[in-house]
């Protein structure tokens, strides 16, 4: 079989070429107008989801309790966290064949991957007792390492999709 | 001295001519100084829609900010030095681009909206109902938070407009 017809190579090239993806590659703004969205809904998604983590880590914020924080903060991380998917999707296809190479852009996926695990683990953990520790200081080292762990995923992703735009095959 | 002649003096500066010429710099200080605008805008969000009466309205707006305002200055720090960086960098590509000035002025605004209208909720007397200009804390809490808006926007366009 063609290489450029095998089953993942064949789905970016169509990516590529659909509506949307041709009428961002072709617009002179609509890229830089999307990438500013991703930028600010990142900053969002690091800036908020950073507060409750270092609250977690045992550093206080203006809350008391470390579940009312959460029940502040995570709000703002989720819708932005969406919207930060929708934007990055929108940038993907304007060059799927490109992104779908780009060891970065692979390396960042993987790591949002991780950070939802990492997530999902303090959720079936250290969360469920939180009733013990809401309100204390220091944290539990449960919670602590629930912390350090997602603010260093949460850089990393920054990181790597910084690094997206200056490797082959997109610089 | 144009700006222009001092940005192509700049540009040829040993200085300048290594932060372009070692590959990694640039986009490792860009990715620092995205992570300090993360920490503007986390820190703006929280102290903001505080005193717009959207967030945490039974926390005083003294707790707030007293957590939340030492975080924004050391990220407004890290977020110019590492811009400082990249201006060394590339200077023409920066000075010479009227969104950079734009940015600048508006960072400036931040700043100002900051010392003038949040820094004094740290007195231990600071009352919100009794604070100068009081009908203003309000919209000048939604003004502060859309100022930190556009300066992502105006520091991703930099890079596009010429």
């Amino acid at each position: 079989m063609d290489p450029d017809a095998a089953p993942p190579n064949a789905l970016m090239q169509a990516l590529y070429d659909s509506a949307i993806g041709t009428a961002i590659r072709e617009s002179a703004t609509l890229f830089p107008w999307i990438e500013s969205a991703h930028v600010l809904m990142i900053a969002v998604v690091l800036g908020t989801i950073a507060i409750v983590d270092l609250r977690l880590i045992g550093v206080a914020a203006h809350r008391r309790g470390a579940r009312q924080l959460i029940v502040d903060m995570l709000p703002f991380t989720w819708v932005a966290f969406v919207l930060a998917v929708v934007t990055g999707t929108l940038l993907f296809l304007s060059n799927a064949t490109g992104y779908y190479e780009s060891i970065p852009f692979r390396f960042k996926l993987l790591t949002i991957v991780i950070a939802g695990l990492n997530m999902g683990v303090f959720h079936l953990t250290a969360y469920r007792r939180i009733g013990e520790w809401d309100d204390r200081l220091p944290t539990p080292r449960a919670a602590k390492l629930a912390g350090f762990s997602s603010l260093t995923l949460w850089l990393v992703i920054v990181f790597l999709g910084r690094w997206i735009g200056y490797s082959y095959p997109l610089a | 001295m144009s700006v222009e002649s001092f940005a192509n003096g700049l540009y040829n500066t040993p200085v300048s001519t290594g932060i372009r010429e070692v590959t990694w710099i640039i986009p490792a200080v860009q990715s620092v100084h995205i992570v300090a605008i993360a920490g503007v805008v986390g820190a703006a969000i929280v102290m903001d829609l505080r005193l717009a009466g959207v967030l945490a309205t039974d926390e005083t707006p003294r707790v707030v900010v007293k957590r939340h305002l030492p975080w924004l200055w050391s990220s407004l720090a890290l977020l110019l030095a590492t811009g400082f960086v990249l201006g060394l960098g590339e200077p023409y590509r920066v000075l010479m681009n009227p969104v950079f000035w734009a940015k600048m002025a508006l960072v400036l605004t931040g700043f100002a909206l900051t010392l003038l209208f949040r820094y004094p909720i740290l007195h231990p007397d600071y009352r919100l109902e009794h604070a100068r200009a009081a009908r203003l804390v309000k919209p000048l809490a939604w003004a502060s938070l859309a100022i930190w808006v556009a300066v992502v926007f105006c520091g991703r366009w930099i890079a596009y407009y010429q």
